[in-house]
């Protein structure tokens, strides 16, 4: 083989590894653009579980999104993407609680009231059940952190006690245990709160 | 019917609360409702949107990578001419060098010897008319046997004795001196 030779196949070994890699890089494109049109309803809603704000919560599932752009070349290993999703967008979302300021019980009721489903009741009706709605969230807001993050995931029904172990990297029993604490909890509170009144 | 799979799921009635007044319910159905709201609309594809251009500003590696790929897809033409391209530049490149740094000229002044030094005597030494020959090999040269000690057999002895006594008669009878220089002489 001349010189020529070798140099216009290594010129043409160079473009092939790049076309490789751009058919690599295409295929895990469409493999996020897939996990987002799946997944992104769920992500919101653990996200506007915690944040309680629209806008907050559609941030934090592009941040989740982008944190999963950046780390793509691990996406093959994935077991179980819902679940790797999922605990992504709480880490994403519990760093951004952390920055942000205790949230009024106000806000609460002008959030729930505006995103709460009409269902046939008035506005008064309405804004008694934000009221009502934002009161119970502020109890939930009053829990020890582990008991609150275990109360918050098993109200999602597309979580198993399995799963959200997984989500918060624990054990199964702890879930359990920490789901009997919190909702212990959380009944002496509304408990105690009503006494008040 | 939901209930009693979440139950079976997740445990969380299970657990049961005790002797507490309060309805578990009560807060189950605020954290569920959360929980079952709706998607935004269009969030996917604002989503999507976001993810493109996190690729491109978040990303820069992926930029170069894909300039280098969309100069290679699928186009084996544009791979030769930028080969050409390549190998132009080069050419043209040491053209360039070589046609501005030329070799310099040779200079008008040669350092001449002094003629006739040698000839006149005037000036530095002269060879004397000698001439070098150079070294070559020295032939064969054949090495007549030695005879240290001649080997004394009664002929030879008899045979020397009488050219010795020839040799001394010739000396002992000297010819005339003759003036005539054609005359043979003897010796």
């Amino acid at each position: 083989m001349s010189a020529g030779q070798a140099v216009f196949s290594g010129w043409m070994g160079i473009a092939d590894k790049a076309a490789y890699e751009e058919t690599c890089r295409r295929a895990e494109e469409a493999a996020i653009a897939g996990l987002v049109s799946q997944y992104a309803g769920t992500l919101y809603r653990v996200a506007y579980s915690v944040l309680r704000n629209a806008a907050d919560a559609e941030d934090a599932v592009q941040e989740a999104f982008v944190r999963v752009l950046r780390h793509r070349e691990t996406l093959a290993e994935v077991r179980d993407q819902r679940v790797w999703l999922i605990r992504i967008v709480w880490n994403v979302v519990l760093d951004r609680k952390r920055r942000m300021k205790t949230r009024p019980e106000t806000d609460d009721v002008a959030e729930l009231a505006r995103v709460l489903p009409v269902g046939g009741l008035s506005a008064e009706e309405r804004v008694a059940a934000a009221q009502h709605h934002a009161h119970v969230l502020g109890c939930v807001e009053q829990l020890p952190a582990k008991e609150r993050e275990v109360l918050m995931l098993s109200a999602f029904e597309e979580l198993t006690s399995v799963e959200i172990a997984s989500v918060l990297g624990i054990s199964e029993s702890s879930v359990r245990s920490r789901l009997f604490r919190a909702r212990n909890l959380m009944a002496g509170l509304l408990d105690h709160t009503r006494s008040l009144r | 019917m939901k209930t009693e799979i979440r139950d079976q799921r997740t445990g969380i009635r299970d657990q049961g609360t005790g002797n507490r007044t309060s309805d578990p319910s009560e807060f189950d159905e605020t954290l569920r409702m959360i929980a079952r709201l709706s998607a935004p609309e269009g969030l996917e594809e604002r989503v999507q949107a976001g993810l493109r251009a996190a690729a491109l500003t978040e990303l820069p590696k992926a930029g170069i990578l894909r300039w280098r790929v969309a100069l290679s897809m699928d186009n084996n033409w544009m791979r030769a001419a930028a080969a050409a391209a390549i190998v132009a530049v080069v050419v043209g490149g040491g053209w360039g060098i070589s046609s501005r740094f030329q070799p310099a000229p040779p200079s008008s002044a040669v350092a001449v010897p002094l003629r006739g030094a040698g000839q006149t005597g005037q000036a530095g030494f002269s060879s004397a008319g000698a001439m070098r020959t150079p070294q070559t090999l020295n032939g064969p040269v054949v090495v007549a046997p030695a005879t240290a000690h001649p080997v004394t057999t009664p002929q030879a002895q008899t045979k020397a004795a009488a050219n010795a006594h020839a040799k001394t008669h010739a000396r002992q009878v000297k010819p005339v001196q003759t003036n005539n220089p054609v005359a043979p002489t003897t010796r």
